[in-house]
């Protein structure tokens, strides 16, 4: 590739391409003939178009991919493939949550939109953690474990959670266990062939050093649980005394790497497959395991059906 | 014992496909110190030098709208024999071991803004003193050149994260064996020292270049440096050699 600036469509459609096809992590597994995509788009690149037509029609051509992972970034737009969360219900309204439960909650986190706060007279424990760019500190954390001293089980919500740093949701799985588990494996590219890919690599959680909670977690999701997220509830459920509820994940199990065009564009791409502890991908998202559903009768009643569900399987004990 | 500490400014121009395709092109600063001394071998034939260098860069990519920062420190120890061909004029040829290390961070990328460096060899190691005369002031010239032959350097695979290598704990095939099949190193040194009155100012210019092709990961660093610094000639305190001052001489001129 060469090293000059260039804003002739045709190379930087040829150069994203390129770094698709020898970084890209998941042709093989989404069955996807990425040269059959290039003949396919390479049809509609011409020396003439103006930018804003040739970022459409790159734009369609890595949405091939139906990866939430990849986005082109210009100095105009920025694309993004929304399809893995459109089509299913949002189980989730934050309008409700926000107005009706968590009216007296506290807040934490660096940004400070971390909520937390006790329900069903203080035996419920509740954490909103709606993104893992939040990073709280173990003192933090401790803190937040202090307040449910005398809870008899723990909420965490990660419902539209679309991500961030796998360092925090580490951080905050990492207090639900007392020895180092397995919780699944890691794979990236070796080489620049499609198939290249080096042995999977066991990922194991460790238990932290400071304070733990061993008490039930149920731990709420919906289709908006993206990437990290994603990683953080294929971690829990592999753990003892957490359920997951809701609606499935989003996925986004590739961790993803960032390269550029010759004409500035920033490309990012999943590269490196995150795989649950039976090799499985989770690409494509992680059924609950207990289904609910956020209902049109319970937004017209604004009413969180998937916490009170979560409450009333808390509290029940099943 | 010879002293010299320099300042320097200069291009650099910074590739490493782990964070980008492109070249990445700007200014550098460079600060080295290197201490020289005649060691009691062979007659006083042998030499002893000390480079510690520190260097950071920012560098801009083609479209000129992302920076590569980029901070390298390395230490080389290197002996020489000397050998003076003719008066005024004396070359020293040995062998020197490196140990340098840093990182070049792309403030774009997400997950990938970082590729450290770290290489540890041993290479041949020239270095040419032609001492003249001009004015009835004494002038020195230094070409010194460092081509490291072969080590060991932190060389991860294609698409390995430093997630998976620091955070989840893969550090299997993070080190590879150098040498010229997938590294050339070189650097050209070239000084000039001249007095002015009591002191001795060394201005020079330094060109680094390095490359290396590993695992699909291609790095190449080029830098440019014109230097201004001083000198001292001194004698250090507990050195038997002060006992003989009349046999003292100078490493370098």
């Amino acid at each position: 590739m060469a090293d000059e600036y260039n804003t002739s469509p045709q190379k930087n459609f040829e150069a994203l391409w390129k770094i698709l096809d020898e970084n890209y992590c998941f042709f093989d597994y989404k069955g996807i003939d990425w040269d059959e995509v290039h003949d396919k788009y390479s049809l509609q690149i011409d020396e003439s178009m103006y930018e804003y037509k040739l970022f459409q029609v790159l734009s369609d051509m890595v949405n091939e991919l139906k990866d939430g992972h990849i986005n082109l970034n210009s100095s105009f737009f920025f694309s993004s493939y929304e399809g893995w969360y459109t089509e299913y219900p949002s189980n989730f309204s934050w309008g409700i949550l926000n107005d009706k439960y968590l009216v007296d909650a506290a807040r934490g986190g660096n940004y400070n939109e971390i909520r937390y706060t006790r329900f069903a007279g203080n035996q419920i424990g509740y954490i909103y953690y709606g993104s893992f760019r939040e990073s709280m500190l173990e003192t933090e954390l401790d803190s937040i474990f202090h307040f449910f001293e005398n809870c008899k089980a723990l909420v965490i919500d990660v419902r539209d959670n679309g991500g961030g740093s796998l360092i925090n949701s580490d951080r905050l799985a990492s207090r639900f266990l007392t020895e180092k588990t397995l919780c699944g494996y890691i794979q990236h590219k070796t080489g620049k062939g499609r198939s290249d890919f080096s042995d999977p690599y066991p990922i194991y959680l460790k238990p932290s050093h400071n304070t733990l909670w061993l008490k039930p977690v149920m731990v709420l999701t919906n289709r908006r649980c993206y990437s990290a997220s994603n990683n953080f509830v294929s971690k829990m459920r592999e753990l003892p005394n957490v359920r997951t509820l809701g609606g499935s994940t989003g996925g986004g199990s590739g961790f993803p790497f960032t390269s550029e065009l010759p004409n500035g564009w920033s490309i990012r791409f999943s590269t490196s497959p995150i795989l649950d502890v039976n090799m499985q991908h989770t690409e494509f998202g992680i059924e609950p395991d207990v289904e609910i559903n956020l209902l049109p009768q319970d937004i017209e009643n604004r009413r969180d059906a998937l916490l009170e569900a979560a409450m009333e399987l808390l509290l029940s004990g099943v | 014992m010879n002293e010299g500490t320099l300042i320097g400014v200069g291009t650099s121009h910074v590739k490493d496909t782990y964070l980008s395709p492109f070249n990445y092109s700007g200014w550098g600063l460079r600060i080295l110190n290197e201490r020289m001394k005649i060691t009691g071998l062979g007659r006083d034939n042998f030499s002893r030098q000390q480079i510690i260098n520190v260097d950071i860069s920012s560098t801009k990519n083609p479209a000129e709208n992302v920076n590569d920062f980029a901070a390298f420190a390395d230490y080389a120890l290197g002996y020489h024999y000397r050998l003076d061909v003719v008066p005024g004029f004396r070359v020293l040829t040995g062998m020197s071991a490196h140990l340098s290390g840093g990182f070049i961070y792309n403030i774009r990328n997400g997950n990938n803004p970082l590729s450290a460096k770290i290489d540890v060899d041993g290479g041949f190691s020239l270095i040419t003193l032609w001492n003249f005369r001009m004015n009835k002031l004494s002038f020195t010239l230094r070409y010194q050149g460092e081509l490291p032959l072969a080590g060991v350097f932190f060389s991860p695979e294609y698409g390995a994260s430093y997630y998976e290598m620091f955070n989840v704990g893969n550090l299997s095939d993070v080190l590879a064996f150098n040498s010229f099949h997938n590294k050339f190193a070189l650097k050209n040194y070239v000084t000039l020292d001249i007095p002015v009155e009591s002191f001795t100012i060394r201005l020079g210019y330094l060109n680094s270049l390095y490359y290396s092709d590993a695992k699909s990961i291609q790095t190449r660093i080029i830098s440019n440096s014109f230097m201004i610094g001083w000198v001292k000639e001194f004698i250090p305190l507990g050195s038997k050699r002060i006992k003989y001052k009349n046999r003292v001489k100078s490493s370098y001129y």
